[in-house]
Order: structure tokens, then sequence, then C-alpha cells
């Protein structure tokens, strides 16, 4: 087969590129060039795209740059910015793998010729039901299945995720081997266009209006202290947020229009419900169906159990209640029977 | 592998004849010009000749060749040696840049504005690619201190009126003008292309030298301060060993093209011509700036709706090795600010697809490459 590899630059994609050109098929790497502003965290400096080259020369394989900036600012920076003005909480990556990635990049790569598209995600594809389906990778840890869990049967059947079946271990010690210089480069953790140095609440703070709020008590109403943008406050946060007395308070609403920023306890402010954005309900196998679910919050979140409602109310039932969710994330449905296999995903929205 | 490389403007094949006259220079014993003995006096006697012959070529006198390590050096030394020494002299500097210069003058005067006494004008270009020297009336002042047009767009190919440009400077101001001649070298006679300009910047690449070898040429007077004084080489306005190889190789390139020129031009410009005419009539396909003046050796096409990275993966594919026209440092085509300069539709010029010829290119390379452009964008249309 002839195979694109996606190659961040990263040790996961380096190896992913190594497996799939020993399997013996053609492999030919792409570096997206996604974001033109000034970053030097993440994915995809120019850092990144010389590390990935040098690991495709080793490799003796061909290797190409993909500028996507304008297409990465339209569909992941700028969304991102007017959700979190809207006092949302997006997970750009989500919108990064589901539209650059796995969409204009899936697309060339067909163009191109060729028989497949590569990654170096720690998630595998299985077969369902005699459909492809998207299945948690084998290193529990470094389980990358949330942020693909939009993926739909017709790119996962054109899909490779080859590092999906070995430990985060096992693939640096596989790089190690082959002499790859990015064996032990770091993990990537936070949002790829954000400079460590300036961090989200400055990169957001230049690009959108601050909306002054008062912080209330959920219940009460009682004020509790002043915020200087209700915009970079996110639901379930706790740091910076006034406290009557000595416990945390937690945010559980954000309301731009009134200027409110609700806090309650920790226990008070769980919730035994997430609310779905029916437009975005997506699945792999075509139609998602309710019932009993595992459900995941977040990247390396813990799945809980719950009810999925898809009738009139778009909602999950949970089994037992959980911290605050912030509207704008990202739930990823797992198989009830079959907990390692993703089953779709939804956006939460406001309760 | 390589069956048609059409990217002479990112750099010529390196030429014999030109490898020939360097290779004394890079072997055994070569000593520094500057020294004080035999080995030394030989070096700086091969120095002297090639700048004479530079200077013959260009039309300048020999004390006004600079040698440096490049194009991109040249152009800095031009933008920065005279924006600081009018610093110097009158506390504060204007200079005026066409919006199709390289990178290598526009990165230079930007870094330049960061100081607030510094003021970067900017002169437009129509869409025929040429910078109109009537725009002139509107960026210039009585004292600019530099306004820098380049002879020849190394994207587009389009020459530009630069004896035109510069006779309106002096009319209406003192400034130096600048031209970045590296594009227009292997094509043009800068005697004439250049004529009037005080300053060109010059490499060797492009002409089938070496990389890292070029030269600032300084016609009459103009106050230039050293980027890089240590130890005063080139009069003090160039520090550092000068590469008697590097000045040779320059100067061997420019007479091989300069003797070669009316032949080398009459061949190229048939062959572009043929290029175009297999390519042309490809849906979306448009010639940039037909009726302009252009360098005999570029073909630069765009194809609205379709990406050029595709197009160029296609092309490198069947062995063709061709551009975006611009390129940044990570190797991604980069959007070109030369045609949003022209105002051509983004669809179209992200569809930019420059193939560039010269002294070695043939028949059947030219003919390949039309065939498989065809056939990419065929492929890239169908899907």
């Amino acid at each position: 087969m002839r195979v694109l590899v996606a190659m961040s630059g990263g040790v996961d994609s380096s190896v992913a590129a190594a497996l799939l050109r020993d399997a013996g098929h053609e492999v030919v790497g792409a570096t997206l060039k996604l974001w033109g502003g000034a970053s030097d965290a993440g994915c995809c400096s120019v850092a990144d795209v010389e590390d990935a080259r040098r690991v495709a020369q080793v490799l003796g394989v061909d290797h190409h740059v993909f500028a996507y900036t304008e297409e990465f600012a339209e569909r992941v920076v700028e969304p991102y910015v007017r959700a979190h003005a809207q006092g949302l909480t997006p997970n750009p990556c989500i919108d990064c793998n589901r539209f650059i990635k796995f969409d204009l990049l899936v697309d060339r790569a067909r163009r191109l010729g060729f028989d497949a598209l590569a990654t170096g995600h720690h998630a595998r594809v299985v077969t369902r039901h005699d459909r492809p389906a998207l299945a948690r990778g084998r290193d529990a840890a470094k389980d990358q299945s949330y942020v693909l869990g939009y993926l739909t049967a017709p790119t996962l059947a054109y899909l490779q995720l080859p590092v999906g079946a070995f430990t985060k271990d096992e693939v640096r010690a596989h790089a190690a081997r082959l002499g790859l210089r990015t064996w032990d480069k770091p993990d990537s953790q936070d949002v790829c266009f954000i400079g460590a140095a300036q961090g989200r609440r400055g990169f957001l703070a230049e690009r959108i209006a601050r909306t002054p709020a008062v912080v209330v008590d959920q219940d009460s109403g009682a004020p509790l202290g002043h915020l200087e943008a209700a915009e970079l406050v996110t639901v379930g946060q706790r740091r910076q947020i006034p406290s009557p007395d000595d416990a945390r308070r937690y945010v559980t609403s954000v309301d731009l229009v009134a200027g409110r920023v609700a806090v309650t306890t920790r226990e008070r402010a769980r919730q035994d419900r997430l609310d779905l954005d029916p437009a975005s309900v997506t699945s792999s196998a075509g139609e998602l169906r309710g019932g009993p679910v595992w459900v995941q919050t977040s990247a390396h979140g813990r799945p809980v159990t719950g009810q999925l409602r898809l009738a009139d109310d778009w909602c999950v039932d949970l089994d037992a209640p959980v911290p605050p969710v912030a509207p704008g994330q990202s739930a990823v449905f797992f198989d009830r029977d079959d907990p390692d296999v993703v089953a779709g995903a939804a956006v939460v929205r406001r309760r | 592998m390589t069956r048609a490389y059409l990217d002479y403007a990112a750099s010529a094949p390196r030429r014999e004849d030109v490898l020939a006259a360097m290779a004394p220079w890079m072997r055994g014993v070569v000593g520094n010009p500057s020294g004080m003995h035999d080995a030394s006096r030989r070096a700086r006697q091969a120095l002297e000749e090639a700048r004479d012959e530079v200077a013959e070529l260009v039309g300048a006198p020999p004390g006004g060749v600079i040698f440096t390590g490049g194009g991109t050096e040249s152009c800095h030394l031009a933008v920065a040696g005279v924006t600081h020494a009018a610093l110097r002299s009158d506390g504060s500097a204007h200079l005026v840049t066409s919006a199709i210069e390289h990178h290598a003058v526009l990165d230079a005067a930007a870094q330049l504005a960061r100081d607030p006494r510094v003021r970067v004008g900017s002169l437009p270009v129509g869409t025929d690619g040429a910078v109109d020297p009537t725009a002139l009336g509107g960026v210039l002042e009585p004292t600019t201190a530099l306004v820098s047009v380049m002879t020849a767009n190394n994207e587009t190919g389009v020459i530009q009126p630069v004896e035109a440009i510069a006779a309106r400077v002096r009319r209406d101001s003192r400034a130096a003008v600048h031209t970045d001649a590296v594009a227009a070298a292997p094509w043009l006679d800068l005697r004439r292309a250049t004529a009037g300009a005080d300053l060109v910047s010059l490499c060797a690449h492009k002409l089938g030298g070496p990389v890292n070898a070029g030269a600032l040429v300084v016609r009459g007077t103009v106050a230039i301060d050293p980027v890089n004084p240590g130890g005063g080489q080139e009069r003090g306005r160039r520090g550092g060993t000068v590469d008697v190889a590097a000045a040779v190789g320059l100067a061997a390139a420019l007479r091989a093209h300069d003797r070669e020129r009316e032949e080398l031009t009459a061949r190229v410009g048939r062959l572009r011509d043929r290029l175009l005419a297999q390519v042309v009539d490809l849906p979306t396909c448009e010639v940039t700036a037909p009726r302009s003046p252009r360098l005999a050796g570029t073909a630069h096409v765009t194809f609205a709706g379709v990406a050029a990275e595709e197009v160029l993966f296609l092309l490198d594919r069947a062995g063709v090795c061709a551009s975006a026209g611009a390129s940044c440092s990570s190797g991604a085509a980069e959007a070109s600010h030369v045609l949003s300069a022209m105002g051509l539709d983004p669809r179209r010029s992200r569809g930019a697809v420059r193939l560039t010829l010269g002294y070695a290119t043939s028949e059947e390379e030219v003919d390949w490459a039309a065939g498989a452009l065809r056939a990419a964008v065929a492929t890239l249309h169908a899907r």
C-alpha cells in the first residue's frame, strides 16, 4: 500500500512511519504547518518540522510539508476564540483532528493517490459489526481515542493507527533502537498554538472582549467577589475563584449577558446529567443508539456510566454525579459492553 | 529520480566551467588575501581580477564591488548600510521598497523599522506585475534615504523599469536606488537592466556558481555603514576574510552568462514558450502577466481551485523539480506576497506553479514536465 503518514515531529508518528515502512508499505511522510503565529509549545513548530524531516531521512522515506495555516486559523483557532467569547470551553485538538487531519488531509491523500492515511495517535481501528470502529490504544495512560471520537466509518476505513497496539514505553524503545532523534522528545501537553509563556488566558485576552463579572453563590445569589473577564472562566474552574470560607468554590455556570459567574461547593457543583447539542451527535456506526453507555468528557478523563437519551431531551443521565463539565467540551461515548470501543461523540451544551 | 530540473530560479545546476575556475582556490594552500606573503599575493590577485570582472559586467568602478556571502547578505547590506548611515547623519531614515521585493529586502526593512526613527513605504505594482514609476509620487519624500526595486521578480519573472524609476527618484529626492538583480542576472545585461541604480545586489548560485557567494556593487558615492565591520576588509564595508573561490566563482558565472546571453535567452525563451504552449489550455490555467516583459527562463502559471502543494507533489513523483514560487524555511509553500500585491484572487494564487528553465534545460525535460503537469492537473481536477 501507499501510505501517507502525518508526522508531527513527535516520537509516536515517527514510529508510526517506521512500523509501516517495515511492514513493507510505500511510506511518504507529511508534516502539517498549521500555525503561522508565534508559539513555542506543542506540535508543528519549525523545530518539529525539522525533527519530522530528519526522522523521514533516517527512515529513507520522502517527506513533504503541507501548509494548512489559513484553514487551521479558520476552522480551529477562530472557532476556539469565538466559543470562548460565548462563555464556552471548546477542545481545539478535537476540531483539528476532525476538520484538518481527518478531513482536508484525508481528501488530499486520496487525491494524491494514497491508499491510506496514518497518524501516530494512541488508538486502534477495529472491526465491529462488519464496520470499522475506533478503539482505545493499548496504553491506557496515553490513549487518544477521545480526541478522535468524531471520526466516521469512511475515514476510519482509510486510517492506519499503528502505534495504538503498543505502549508509549515500547514506542520510545523502538524509536531509540532505530536511532530516531525524537525517541526521548517530551509528549506535547498543551494547545499547540498557545505559547507556554503566554498561556490560554494571555492568548484569549488579546483576542476577545472582556466582560467584568460578579461571582455569586449558585443557590443564595449572594455576591462573593468580582472577576475581570467572564470569558476567561471555565465551568468547573476553582483557581482564582473567591470563596467566603476555607472551602474551595467551583464555577457551575457563566452568564456573559448578565455578567454573572455562579459558584458553589465541590459537592453541590457535581452534576448527574450532561445535556448534549443534538446537531453535534456523531457516530462511526452511522446512527448512535440510546441506552447504557460509558461516557468520557476530557482527553484523559475517567469514563463513567450513564444512560444516553437521544429522543427529546438529548442528554446523558449519569449513574453517579461528576464534577461539572464545561459547555463546549465533548462527550465521547464508549460501548457499554465493549468499553474500549467508541460509539460516538457529542458536544456538551449549557444546562 | 529527477527527470526534469525546472527550478533554476531556486538554484541553478553548478556549471563545470565555473567549478574549474574555482578549483585552484579550493584546495591546498590558499593565502588569506590580506596577508603579507606570496600565497596571499596570489590569492589577492585572483580576488582583484574577479573584482575587475564583476565591475565590468555590471558597469561600475572596481572599487564599488563588495564581495559578500550571497544575495540575501548583499540586499541586507544595501538596505541596512544605507539606513544606518542616514540615521547617523540625519537622525531618521525613510525607506521605500516595492511590494514585490524578495524577503531579503522586505525582512531587512521590517527589522530596521522596529526602530521608531525608521519608516518604510511600499511601492505598489499593477496587475501586470510591474512597478509603475509614477507610483513613486505617492511614497517618495525629498529626504528618502533608499528606494529598493528589484531588476526582475523572482516569482513571476516580470522585468521592472529600473532606469525609469531611478530617473524619477533622482528628480524628486536624494535617495539612493538599490536594485536586487539576483533573479535577473542570468538573463539580462546588467549594464543596461540596472542602469541608474546606485546599488546592485548579485549572487552566484542562480548563475550556476556556488551558494554563499555574492556581491553588492556600488556605483558612485553612496554612504553605507558596514553591517559587519570586523577586520575592515572590502574597504571597511564588509569585514571578514574574503572567500577567493566564491569571488572567482561569481565572476566566472557572470562572465559565462554574459558571453552566452544572446544565444541562451533565445534558446531558453523558445523552450519556455514550448512549455507554456503545452499547458495553457489546461482547465483554469492562466499564465501570469503574459503581456509584461519577462525573464526568458520563467514560466509562471496559476490554476484556480487547485492547491500548488498537490501539483508539486505529483510533479515530484513524476521526477519534475518545480516550485510554488515562494517557500518558507520550513519547506511549506507560502502564500505569495507578490501575487497578492498584483491583486490576484487568493483562490488562484494558492494554485501558483513556477517552472524556471536555464542554460542546461533540454527539450526532453520541457516535454516531460509539460506531460507531468497535464497529468497532475487532470488528476486533481478529477477528484
